[in-house]
C-alpha cells in the first residue's frame, strides 16, 4: 500500500500545468530569466525559458475570486485576483514569495465585472467605464493601496460595450451610422484631452461593422486593429495610421520594442503555409527578413502572440523569442525563424473523459495466435509452421539480446505492443477544449494529439468497441459529444493506438442526443455497435448492420436539473432498432412538494468490473450472498427542504426495471461538486458535506441477497425476475479533509480487497482500504465478528500519510480519478487529473503475483550455486572418507 | 491594522496568522510551497518572506484553516467569526464538534512533523542474514558435514551419536537414517549391528 523511498518516479508520473494562458510577461530583470504567465485556470506561474518548466506555481481559487485580472511584470511581479472584492498583490519574480498584498472592494458592485486595470508610474489603475454615461478612474499606490487621489470622473457619454483600451488611452467608435467618430481619450492624464476624429479619415464607412480589436502581447505602442485591415497608433494626441496591411482576418498582431527599432510582428495560420509568421518595421513600412516563417508541418489553430522579447545579438540583427498561443490552449515557444524551443500541452489541465485502451500484442505473439487459428492441414504443416514460429521467437530473442544495451525503450509506435502482465497501456484524454490526446501510460508522453474544434465536451462519452485483442484489426474507440455549433449529436471514432481517424471518422448527427450506449455483442468484424437515443425518442445503430444484435438492451436518461429518470427498453423488431419507454422515477420526491432538487452524480459499475467472488465468507462457515446486480446505478441528489434546510439523497436504482434497491438520505447536508460517489460489486460509498457538524461524511452501502442464494449458482442476474429487494447494511463515516475526487480500485478480476481512493483539497490521493468504510464494522466485536476479520467501528476515517499515493508531489484541483486494471490480478492503474496529471499504480492486496521489486536475485542465484558446489564437494570428501575407512 | 477590511460594508474579514517552517531545518523557498487552505481551498492565502498570512475577504462564519506543505504537517484551526467581528480560534474536532480548546489568535502555525509517506528498507545486518531461511539451508548441512565428523573422533559423543541414530531408527525416520547410514556405512554397519544388540539387552 505504500512504496519505499527508492521506488519514486519508478510507477509513477507527475505532469504539472497550468491551464490556459491569460497574459503573459518576459521577466527581464531578475537574473535567470523567466516567462510569468496567469492563466484562465486561475494560476500563476514562472516557466523556465530554455525548457518550459514551471519554475514556481501559485494556484488560486478555482472560484470566482481567484480570477486574474491583471499581470504586470516589472522589477516585480504584480497580480490583481478576484471579482470585487479585489485583491492585489505582489511577488518577488525570482522566488515566487509573496511580498505584499491589500483587498480593494468597489463600491459599486453591478459595474465591477467591466473594470479595467493596469499599472502606470508605480500606481495602480482602475478604470471603470460606465456606458453612455462617464469613466471613473481610480489609481492607488501599488504597495499599500493608499489612494493617491479621490475617483475622477470623465464625462464620456461616447463610452459604450465596443471600446477597446491600450492603456492608458481608451478608445470608442460612436455615433450614428455613417457619421461614426472615432474618440480616444487618456485616462490618467490630469488635463482631459479627447483625440476626436471621423472615422471615414482612416476606412471607407460603408463596410465598418464596429469591428476593433486592441494590439496582443502588451504591445510596445498603444494601438488597434480597426476592421481587421488596418492598425491604428495613438501619437502625439493623434492617429497614426500604419502603412502595413493586415494579412487576413484571425491575424494577431502587435508592436515590439525591437534592438533598433519598432517592429509590427503578424502571426497567423495560413490555410495551405501552415503557421506563418512577418515582422515589418514600424517607422519604415520595410520587413524584418530575418524574422519571418511559414512552417507547412506546424499548425497551431488561431495562433495568438502571447509575449514577444527581441534582442541584439552578435551574429544576429534580431534574437527573438515568441511565445505562442493557439486556440488549442497549447502553447509554443519559437525562435524568430519558426524553431519550435518548446511546446506545453495545457489543454491537459482540463481533462473531461479519460479510457485506458490495451496495446495490440507484437508481431511474433500474433503469429503465435494466428498459429492455433489455423485449424485445417496435416499434421505436418502444423509441425512446419511450429517450427516457423519458433525459430522467429529465437531470432527475436537473439535480436533483443543484441540490441539490449540500447533496447531503453524509445517510444515510437512500433514499441506499443502489450507487455507480458498488460501494464503498458495508452490513455486517451479528451480535454475539454477539444483536443483528443493518446498517451503512453508508462511515461506519460503525448503519442499522439488531434484537435477538433466543433467538439463540445460539456457531456461526453468514450467508448472502447473494439479492443486491439483481434489482429489483423485494429483497434477502435468512439467519443460521442455534441457538436460546438448546432448542438446534435457528434461521434467521432479513431484509432486509439494512431489517434487515426476510422470508421464513422467525424459525424455530425442530424438531431440532439439523449444518450448513447455500446451493444453488449460484437459483430463478425468484433465491432461493438453504438447505439444513439436522440431527443425525439428514436434510436440509431452505427454501423447499421448491428441493428440485429439490439436485444435486451436497457438504457436510461437522466435529467440533472430536474432528477427524473426514464428508462427505456431497446427492440429490433425485423426492420429497424426501436425504443421504447418503460418506466420513469423522479428521485427528487413526487409532486411540487420538493422541488429543486438535482442528481449531482450517478454512480453505475465500471464497464470493466467483472465479480469472481458470489458471497462473503462468515465466521459459522456459511455464506452471505451479495446481491450482485450489474444493472444498479447510485444516483446522488440535493435539494432544499423545508425542516432541513438541504437534504442529500443516495438511491440505487436498477436502470433495466426502475426499481429501488437502497435509499438514503441526510439532513441538512450538502453534496460535494465533483465525482464523489463510488460504486463497485456490492459496495456503493458516496460523500457529502454535514452542515450541521461543519464535516465531511463519507457514507457507505453494502447490498446482500441474504444468507440463501436467490439464483442456482451460475445463473445470470435477471433484473426482471427479482421482486425481492436485498438487505442493505449502512453506515457513514467521518473524513477529516475536503474530499473533490474518489473513486474504488478496479482489478481484473475483482478478486483483490478493494480500496476506495480520496483526492484531498490539500493535494494528496489517499488510499483507503473497504475494510473501514466497512458499514458492517461493529461497536464491540465479538469474537466470531473479529475471526471474519471486521475491524471495531471508529467514527473518524483514518487517512495516514503512508497510503498517500502521490507522496508530497502535490496535485492541484485533482478533479477526478480514474481506475483501470491491469493484465494481472493484484494491479490496478490510476490516473488522476485535474490541473495536474498523475498516474500510478496500487495492489490493494501488495503484489502477491508478482515477485517484489527489490527481489534479490543475487542471493538465490548465490546460494543455489552455493548448495550444488556444497553437494558435490561432500560427495567427494564423503567417497574419500570411505576409502579410508575401508583401509583401516 | 484594523482585522475588519478598509471597505467592510458587506462584513468581509481577515483571517491572520503566522506559519513557523519546522525548527532546524533550512528549507528553501519554504514560504511558496506553504499554502493557508480556508475550508478546503474555498480561500486561499499566501505566505510572506516571515511567515506571515492573511487571508483576505472571509465572511462571517465557522471557518476551518489548514496550512498545507508536501513534507510537513499542521494541525489545523477552526476560527470563527462572529457577526460581531469577534474572533476564537479552536482546535479542530470532527467527533465532538461542540467541544472547545482556544488557541491563540492570530494563529500561530507550527509544523508538528514531517510526513511520513514511504515504508523504510530494511537494513541489512549480519543476523537477519544468517537467519534468512536460504542461508540457514546453505549453513545446517554444512555443520553436519564438517563439524559432526570431528564430533565423531571423541569416543563418548560417538557412542551418543550412536544411540540418537539408532533411537531414530527405531521411530522410523527413514530420511535421517538413511542419510547417515549412506554417509558412513562401512566399518560402521557391524558396529551398528552390536549396539542394537546392546540396546535389546537394555529393554529386556
Amino acid at each position: 500500500m505504500c512504496i519505499y523511498e527508492d521506488q519514486i518516479g519508478k510507477f509513477d508520473w507527475r505532469q504539472t500545468y497550468v491551464g490556459r494562458i491569460k497574459f503573459s510577461q518576459f521577466d527581464t530583470v531578475s537574473t535567470a530569466k523567466k516567462l510569468i504567465v496567469a492563466t484562465e485556470e486561475n494560476v500563476l506561474a514562472a516557466l523556465h525559458l530554455k525548457t518550459g518548466q514551471i519554475v514556481w506555481r501559485h494556484v488560486f481559487e478555482s472560484a470566482s475570486s481567484g480570477n486574474i485580472q491583471l499581470l504586470h511584470v516589472s522589477d516585480k511581479v504584480v497580480t490583481v485576483t478576484g471579482s470585487n472584492p479585489y485583491l492585489v498583490r505582489g511577488w518577488d519574480s525570482s522566488t515566487g514569495v509573496l511580498i505584499w498584498e491589500w483587498s480593494l472592494t468597489l463600491q459599486d458592485n453591478d459595474h465591477a465585472e467591466f473594470s479595467e486595470w493596469w499599472v502606470q508610474h508605480g500606481l495602480l489603475v482602475h478604470m471603470l467605464p460606465i456606458f453612455n454615461s462617464h469613466i471613473e478612474v481610480t489609481m492607488y499606490n501599488l504597495m499599500s493601496g493608499q489612494n493617491r487621489g479621490a475617483t475622477s470622473k470623465l464625462p464620456a457619454p461616447w463610452v459604450n460595450e465596443g471600446c477597446v483600451l491600450t492603456p492608458p488611452y481608451y478608445t470608442c467608435v460612436s455615433g450614428n451610422m455613417g457619421e461614426q467618430r472615432l474618440l480616444t481619450v487618456d485616462v490618467t492624464s490630469n488635463a482631459v484631452q479627447i483625440i476626436n476624429k471621423p472615422l471615414f479619415d482612416y476606412i471607407s464607412l460603408d463596410v465598418f461593422d464596429g469591428n476593433m480589436r486592441p494590439l496582443d502581447a502588451n504591445s510596445a505602442l498603444p494601438g488597434f486593429i480597426i476592421d481587421e485591415k488596418k492598425v491604428l497608433l495613438i501619437k502625439n494626441n493623434d492617429f497614426e495610421q500604419l502603412n502595413i496591411d493586415i494579412v487576413g482576418a484571425s491575424v494577431s498582431a502587435t508592436i515590439i520594442e525591437g534592438p533598433s527599432e519598432q517592429i509590427l510582428l503578424q502571426a497567423w495560420d495560413d490555410k495551405t503555409m501552415g503557421f506563418s509568421l512577418i515582422a515589418h518595421s514600424v517607422s519604415t513600412g520595410k520587413e524584418v527578413p530575418e524574422i519571418k516563417c511559414s512552417d507547412r508541418d506546424h499548425r497551431i489553430p488561431d495562433p495568438e502572440l502571447a509575449a514577444v522579447m527581441c534582442t541584439k545579438t552578435a551574429r544576429e540583427q534580431h534574437a527573438c523569442r515568441i511565445l505562442i498561443n493557439g486556440a488549442d490552449d497549447a502553447i509554443h515557444f519559437v525562435q524568430q525563424a519558426g524553431r519550435v524551443l518548446w511546446t506545453r500541452e495545457e489543454s491537459l489541465a482540463n481533462v473531461v473523459a479519460v479510457e485506458f485502451v490495451d496495446l495490440p500484442v507484437s508481431e511474433t505473439d500474433a503469429a503465435i495466435e494466428s498459429e492455433f487459428d489455423q485449424k485445417e492441414g496435416s499434421i505436418w504443416a502444423a509441425f512446419t509452421r511450429r517450427l516457423q514460429s519458433q525459430f522467429q521467437q529465437l531470432q527475436t530473442l537473439l535480436h533483443g539480446l543484441q540490441h539490449a544495451d540500447r533496447a531503453v525503450a524509445s517510444s515510437n509506435t512500433n514499441d506499443l505492443v502489450r507487455d507480458y502482465f498488460n501494464l503498458h497501456k495508452v490513455i486517451v484524454l479528451v480535454t475539454e477544449v477539444g483536443k483528443i490526446i493518446g498517451m503512453d501510460n508508462l511515461s506519460g508522453e503525448v503519442l499522439w494529439r488531434r484537435y477538433e474544434p466543433s467538439l463540445s465536451t460539456a457531456s461526453l462519452a468514450v467508448f472502447t468497441r473494439r479492443t486491439a485483442r483481434h489482429p489483423p484489426l485494429d483497434a477502435y474507440l468512439t467519443i460521442v459529444g455534441t457538436h460546438e455549433e448546432t448542438g446534435n449529436g457528434l461521434i467521432i471514432s479513431l484509432n486509439p493506438i494512431s489517434g487515426e481517424l476510422v470508421g464513422e471518422r467525424s459525424l455530425q448527427l442530424d438531431g440532439r442526443l439523449l444518450q448513447c450506449a455500446m451493444l453488449h455483442r460484437a459483430d463478425e468484424e468484433k465491432l461493438h455497435g453504438l447505439v444513439v437515443l436522440y431527443e425525439d425518442e428514436t434510436i440509431q445503430v452505427f454501423p447499421v448492420s448491428s441493428a440485429p444484435l439490439v436485444e435486451d438492451m436497457y438504457m436510461y436518461v437522466a435529467e440533472p436539473e430536474t432528477a427524473y429518470v426514464r428508462g427505456y427498453a431497446l427492440r429490433y423488431d425485423g426492420k429497424e432498432a426501436r425504443a421504447q419507454a418503460i418506466w420513469s422515477l423522479r428521485l427528487g420526491g413526487a409532486g411540487p412538494g420538493s422541488p429543486g432538487h438535482r442528481i449531482v452524480h450517478a454512480a453505475a459499475r465500471a464497464r470493466l468490473e467483472r465479480t469472481h467472488s458470489p458471497g462473503r465468507a462468515l465466521a459459522d462457515r456459511s455464506v452471505l450472498y451479495k446481491y450482485n446486480n450489474p444493472n444498479l446505478v447510485l444516483f446522488l441528489t440535493e435539494g432544499p427542504d423545508p425542516v432541513h434546510k438541504e437534504v442529500v439523497r443516495a438511491v440505487a436504482v436498477d436502470v433495466a426495471s426502475g426499481a429501488v434497491a437502497a435509499a438514503g438520505s441526510h439532513r441538512r447536508a450538502r453534496a460535494a461538486p465533483h465525482h464523489q460517489a463510488v460504486h463497485a460489486d456490492h459496495c456503493l460509498a458516496y460523500l457529502y458535506r454535514s452542515e450541521k457538524h461543519r464535516r465531511f461524511e463519507i457514507a457507505s452501502m453494502e447490498l446482500y441477497e441474504g444468507k440463501e442464494r436467490w439464483l442456482p449458482a451460475g445463473a445470470a442476474f435477471s433484473s426482471f425476475a427479482s421482486e425481492r429487494a436485498p438487505a442493505v447494511e449502512r453506515q457513514a463515516y467521518i473524513v477529516p479533509a475536503a474530499v473533490t475526487a474518489a473513486a474504488v480500485t478496479v482489478t481484473e478480476r475483482s478478486l483483490t480487497d478493494r480500496h476506495v481512493l480520496l483526492a484531498l483539497s490539500t493535494g494528496a490521493v489517499v488510499e483507503v482500504p473497504w475494510a473501514f468504510l466497512d458499514p458492517r464494522r461493529p461497536l464491540a466485536p465479538t469474537a466470531e465478528q473479529r475471526e471474519e476479520g471486521l475491524l471495531p467501528y471508529a467514527p473518524e476515517l483514518p487517512l495516514p500519510a503512508d497510503a498517500v499515493l502521490n507522496y508530497n508531489r502535490t496535485l492541484h484541483r485533482v478533479r477526478a480519478l480514474h481506475t483501470h486494471p491491469a493484465g494481472i490480478e493484484s494491479t490496478s492503474l490510476v490516473l488522476a487529473t485535474g490541473l495536474d496529471l498523475f498516474y500510478t499504480r496500487v495492489a490493494p492486496s501488495k503484489t502477491f503475483d508478482l515477485l517484489k521489486d527489490d527481489f534479490d536475485y543475487h542471493l538465490i542465484s548465490i546460494v543455489l550455486v552455493a548448495l550444488v558446489v556444497a553437494s558435490y564437494g561432500t560427495k567427494h570428501f564423503a567417497s574419500r572418507k570411505m576409502l579410508k575407512m575401508a583401509w583401516k | 491594522m484594523s482585522s475588519v477590511e478598509d471597505e467592510a460594508g458587506n462584513s468581509r474579514y481577515v483571517i491572520e496568522g503566522r506559519v513557523f517552517p519546522p525548527e532546524n531545518q533550512v528549507l528553501s523557498n519554504w514560504q511558496v510551497e506553504t499554502r493557508i487552505h480556508v475550508n478546503g481551498g474555498e480561500y486561499i492565502g499566501f505566505i510572506k518572506e516571515d511567515g506571515s498570512f492573511a487571508v483576505h475577504n472571509v465572511p462571517t462564519g465557522s471557518h476551518v484553516v489548514e496550512v498545507v506543505h508536501p513534507d510537513y504537517m499542521y494541525e489545523p484551526v477552526r476560527v470563527e467569526i462572529n457577526s460581531k467581528g469577534k474572533y476564537r480560534a479552536r482546535r479542530v474536532n470532527y467527533i465532538q464538534t461542540s467541544q472547545v480548546i482556544q488557541v491563540p489568535y492570530p494563529l500561530r502555525m507550527k509544523a508538528l512533523s514531517k510526513f511520513r509517506y514511504f515504508q523504510i528498507r530494511e537494513q541489512w545486518r549480519l543476523t537477519d542474514f544468517l537467519f534468512n531461511p536460504m542461508v540457514i539451508m546453505m549453513i545446517l548441512p554444512l555443520l553436519l558435514i564438517m563439524v559432526l565428523p570431528k564430533m565423531m573422533n571423541d569416543p563418548e559423543t560417538k557412542e551418543d551419536l550412536k544411540q540418537i541414530t539408532n533411537l531414530a531408527k527405531m521411530s522410523e525416520m527413514p530420511e535421517m537414517s538413511e542419510v547417515i547410514t549412506n554417509l558412513f556405512s562401512g566399518g560402521a554397519t557391524a558396529k551398528a549391528s552390536n549396539s542394537k544388540a546392546k540396546q535389546i539387552k537394555k529393554r529386556q
